[in-house]
């Protein structure tokens, strides 16, 4: 396929569609075999080590399927009832290495669960491996803005 | 009031397989309970391992009072109030960090890292009788230390650090002794998390994870492999696993996961062996042990899963610590220790067992943390005040030592937390 802006941003919007329906399965369909999804902890960014720091999520493919698989069942209560969100995506900058997409881009999410809304924010870096009908995520690192604070429910997926 | 009993009754409160809810939602209670036990009892303040270098440093409260732990550059670790000596500002605002003076920004005085004030602003200002050397940070008034973990007690008297832990020691050691070394390391970063709900939720229980950790057990099923199940066999929490709870006095009580995994030994060895250099973490803890302890130690894992009342618990790969913020609002930071002396990719399986289940984003914390908000909401019903906790009371048994001993997931726990709060907080204040 051939990488445009348009088809980048068709790709994010469309996977932040499927984050805010809380549409997991198909969600989890977007990522390569091989992938990597990580939210550092403590204020720290992509420089640091996970394997000497603490992340609040570092999921390899079978880590991410089982996260998927708890969050369907029945007895998350920490999603009984889900969270309701909606997320804009902005600021979108890519540039294509060695044949993946690399983009940053910033997210603003509104989460509404049990009469309590919370505001979350970050900046999203993405790895895209073209594929003919668009893209898979080889890797997605989310930069929390709040990643130093006390958080108590981050089950829904960012 | 409306309460039958005087809210400052609290042996009513507290009966021997009961609980009136009052002390999960009455905020006249959880203020004496920052006077009885937080402003009083050894608290855990954390772990020296957390601040390797001089100048490192932690600024925590100890139930409300903001304190600072410091590494000084004579490389002693000191538990400071965080509060300067002229007009009580604090005088360290973030975190962490390193540091080798704090400076109070309000008017200029400047500490060092090892108490003494360093400078005053204007000195001529001052007459004859100001030493600098009687307004240095105020220690708190008792600190100790066992294996790394630093403990303080904002009351001048009262039970050594010792006679406070009693045969709960030796469960610090099982979490130090996971590595070959017996020494730890804590700056692998903290989970922090926080709860609508009174702090006394983060119990020990063994009763709820078939229902609040369905999710979990079911995932452990489908597959194991890089999460906690590598380290127990079967259901853990089944009345016939073989695995206990205890009460081990002053409210300290774990769950004795140790006969479980001693028949798990061989599984999980195979899952160290599975790693790079895993071979050598075990041949590392024979050499340090002897074969048959550093068997015992490895089956372990370094997982006591004890709690230290009232707010240190072992639980996993955690140092967790709990401070309560208000009668329904609670925060919970979690710290995995990473172990001196072994193969990284040993660190790194820890790391990630952790994060399988705790912290903001794991399978288990939030669930834990969604019921103990549901509970405070429950709580609220209060025409029938009373929560039962009678489970396994008539299977309990003494052993020799005092210890209470019950099956895994008996509530010998939860009664003997709420006999070490009751202990304390029927105390005479002074």
């Amino acid at each position: 396929m051939t990488i445009t802006r348009e088809a980048v941003e068709a790709f994010l919007f469309h996977e932040a569609d499927l984050l805010d329906d809380m549409d997991a399965e198909a969600w989890l369909a977007l990522w390569a075999p091989e992938c990597c999804y990580w939210v550092p902890c403590n204020g720290r960014d992509d420089s640091t080590d996970p394997q000497r720091q603490v992340s609040i999520i570092y999921d390899d493919r079978a880590r991410l399927e089982d996260r998927i698989y708890r969050l369907m069942s029945s007895a998350a209560h920490s999603q009984r009832p889900r969270s309701r969100m909606r997320r804009v995506v902005g600021n979108i900058r890519y540039e294509v290495r060695e044949g993946e997409v690399h983009t940053r881009s910033n997210f603003l999410l509104a989460e509404l669960r049990r009469g309590r809304q919370e505001i979350w924010s970050g900046v999203s870096q993405h790895r895209l491996l073209p594929a003919s009908d668009g893209f898979q995520i080889r890797a997605k690192t989310v930069l929390l803005t709040q990643s130093d604070e006390a958080i108590d429910n981050l089950t829904f997926l960012l | 009031m409306n309460a039958p009993h005087a809210l400052s009754d609290y042996a009513h409160l507290v009966q021997p397989d009961r609980v009136h809810s009052a002390i999960y939602t009455d905020p006249a209670i959880f203020e004496q309970e920052m006077a009885r036990i937080f402003h009083r009892t050894w608290l855990c303040v954390g772990h020296q391992a957390e601040l390797p270098n001089p100048g490192d440093f932690r600024a925590t409260t100890l139930g409300r009072q903001p304190v600072i732990m410091v590494r000084g550059e004579d490389g002693q670790v000191r538990v400071f109030m965080n509060r300067c000596r002229h007009r009580g500002m604090t005088v360290c605002e973030t975190e962490t960090g390193n540091a080798r003076f704090f400076t109070c920004w309000y008017h200029g005085w400047v500490y060092r890292n090892t108490g003494p004030l360093q400078d005053v602003p204007g000195p001529a200002g001052y007459g004859a009788d100001f030493h600098k050397e009687d307004f240095g940070l105020t220690l708190v008034p008792r600190q100790a230390s066992y294996r790394g973990f630093v403990f303080a007690s904002l009351a001048p008297t009262g039970p050594t650090l010792a006679e406070h832990l009693g045969p709960a020691a030796k469960y610090l050691d099982i979490y130090m002794d996971a590595s070959p070394v017996g020494d730890i390391d804590v700056t692998a970063g903290v989970h922090r998390t926080r709860y609508r709900g009174n702090w006394k939720f983060v119990g020990m229980d063994g009763y709820h994870p078939h229902y609040t950790h369905r999710s979990v057990l079911d995932a452990w099923r489908r597959r194991s492999g890089g999460n906690m199940a590598d380290t127990h066999h079967g259901d853990p929490f089944a009345d016939d696993s073989g695995n206990l709870t205890r009460d081990l006095g002053n409210g300290h009580v774990l769950l004795d996961f140790f006969p479980g995994r001693m028949g798990n030994l061989d599984r999980y060895l195979a899952t160290l062996r599975k790693l790079p250099q895993g071979e050598d973490y075990i041949q590392a803890m024979h050499s340090a042990h002897g074969e048959a302890r550093g068997n015992e130690l490895l089956a372990w894992a370094g997982d006591p899963h004890v709690g230290i009342y009232p707010n240190l618990q072992l639980i996993g790969v955690q140092i967790r610590l709990v401070r309560p913020l208000a009668v329904d609002d609670t925060e919970v930071l979690m710290f995995p220790g990473l172990l001196k002396g072994v193969p990284a990719s040993v660190n790194s399986l820890r790391l990630r067992q952790h994060e399988s289940f705790y912290g903001p984003a794991g399978a288990g914390s939030p669930d834990d943390a969604e019921l103990f908000e549901r509970n405070q909401e429950g709580l609220q019903a209060s025409v029938d005040p009373w929560l039962y906790l009678g489970r396994g009371l008539n299977r309990e048994r003494v052993e020799p030592d005092g210890t209470r001993v019950g099956l895994v997931g008996d509530e010998t726990t939860q009664r003997g937390q709420l006999r070490g709060w009751l202990e304390l907080m029927s105390e005479a204040l002074a």
